[in-house]
């Protein structure tokens, strides 16, 4: 790991000046889970680190206003542990859970998941189905982004230099949801195919994650899905066209074709519980 | 490049000058010869490197030295006082929980928190307790029951 000048601002005004007077050479340093292990192989190379954890208020967890809000620095152990999240969310709670090991979750935020923007990040696909909002701050102000439009490709976002996620936050709503995760190891793996499908009454929410470049939600098999009675035959017809909306690769995990497979068998399976 | 920080070291209060690009595994390694913690992966896959920080169990290869500004550490060195070992270290030895050794730091520092968390875990919790520390040697049975062991003496 190369030397380089560490900052520890305690306001966001603090964080962004820093950020906007050293321009592209400085990194954001959440839980470091994925930065350090990318400094350490030395593919990133960052001359500033600009730790955001000792920004006050950035850690809370709250439901308020008919909103759920996760903070920027909320431990994915907090998430997963919240006991409002495993009533209400179940399936959040769980990838949440599913990702790394303790360890891992007790320095891993939900959102340095969200802003590393994996193909198969582990909050993607839960946060996706429900909606969320990705709350900015830059030298501009507050500005909010959907998280349907946030992924941009592997590992890039909308997040221009100089801005800072302060939170992501979604609607309160009463719904059902199913988190799946297939990977090579039970535990401390990366998905090889991940999922969360969400009903809320006769509409279904449909995001897979490790299938495309980013995470991505199946609109056309959720419009063919939508105001239908779940039987054999319409999730067989799901299955299908789900198949047919993903683009994966083939790499050390698993052949294009299994993950296009693996597709099939996670949306039957997640759709099955309500049949 | 070095900043100064203050924090907890195995109880004592510690001020110390260390290079921003240190983790705090090779701090503890290199700077204060606490050479307890392992390096197996160095990512946060294995859990040889485990230490407490603030009562949780962290990998100190996926920490920054310079980010424990104001925390409070605990190494497998810490758990010893005057000489006398911790329960759970007197259990792996006792239940012959190690063979070549190189796990058991990281896998005493993540159990000590699992058994303040949790004091009486059943055999399944133990096992998902541990599913972030990898053992080459023993095959975790005796591990699983030299925790347990310790788990039975909370309860008397
Ligand atoms: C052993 C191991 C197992 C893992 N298993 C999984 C897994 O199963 N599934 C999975 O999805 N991930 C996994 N990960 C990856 C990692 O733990 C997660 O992606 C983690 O949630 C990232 O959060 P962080 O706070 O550590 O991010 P950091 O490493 O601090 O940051 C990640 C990136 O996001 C940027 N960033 C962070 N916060 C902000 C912000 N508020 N505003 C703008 N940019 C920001 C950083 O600059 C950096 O580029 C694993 C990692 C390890 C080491
Ligand atoms: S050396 Fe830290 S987890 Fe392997
Ligand atoms: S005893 Fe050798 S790795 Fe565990």
């Amino acid at each position: 790991m190369n030397a380089f000048e560490y900052f520890a601002p305690t306001t966001l005004k603090e964080a962004i000046d820093i950020l906007n007077e050293k321009g592209e050479e400085a990194s954001i340093l959440n839980g470091g889970t994925d930065l350090i292990v990318r400094m350490r192989d030395g593919i990133s190379d960052p001359k500033y680190v600009v730790d955001i954890k000792k920004i006050k208020g950035m850690d809370d967890i709250r439901i308020e206003n008919g909103r759920v809000f996760i903070g920027a620095s909320a431990l994915l152990n907090d998430l997963g542990n919240n006991q409002d999240i495993q009533k209400r969310y179940p399936f959040l709670s769980k990838a949440a859970l599913s990702i790394g090991s303790k360890q891992v979750r007790n320095r891993a935020t939900c959102i340095g998941n969200i802003c590393n923007a994996s193909p198969l990040a582990g909050m993607a696909t839960p946060l996706l189905a429900l909606n969320a909002t990705v709350h900015v701050f830059g030298n501009y102000g507050e500005k909010d982004i959907l998280l349907k439009d946030f992924f941009v490709f592997v590992r890039k976002t909308l997040l221009k230099h100089g801005e800072i996620v302060t939170g992501i936050s979604f609607e309160e709503q009463a719904c059902l949801g199913v988190f799946t995760k297939i990977s090579r190891r039970r535990k401390v793996d990366l998905s090889t195919v991940c999922s969360t499908v969400v009903k809320k009454y006769d509409e279904y929410r449909i995001s897979f994650g490790a299938v495309a470049p980013t995470p991505v939600r199946l609109n056309k098999t959720e419009a063919f899905l939508k105001g239908k009675m779940l039987s054999k035959d319409i999730i067989e017809k799901a299955c299908e066209l789900a198949m047919s909306e993903v683009s994966p690769i083939s790499d050390i995990r698993a052949s294009e074709s299994y993950r296009r497979e693996l597709v099939q068998v996670m949306l039957r399976n997640s759709l099955s519980q309500w049949y | 490049m070095k900043k100064v920080i203050n924090f907890t070291l195995n109880g004592e209060v510690v001020e110390h000058a260390v290079d921003t690009n240190k983790t705090l595994l090779k701090m503890l390694r290199e700077d204060f010869e606490l050479t307890g913690a392992k390096e197996g992966c160095g990512a946060g896959e294995c859990g040889a490197c485990t230490v407490i920080m603030n009562e949780k169990a962290v990998n100190s290869c996926l920490v920054l030295a310079v980010e424990i500004e104001g925390a409070s550490i605990t190494t497998i060195e810490g758990l010893t006082l005057d000489g006398i070992l911790d329960p759970l270290q007197e259990s792996f030895i006792d239940n012959a929980a190690l063979q070549c050794g190189y796990c058991t730091p990281g896998m005493i520092m993540t159990a000590k928190v699992l058994l303040n968390e949790n004091p009486h875990p059943t055999e399944e919790e133990i096992k998902e307790g541990i599913s972030g520390n990898l053992c080459r040697c023993t095959g975790y049975k005796k591990i699983v029951e030299a925790i347990e062991k310790v788990a039975n003496d909370n309860e008397e």
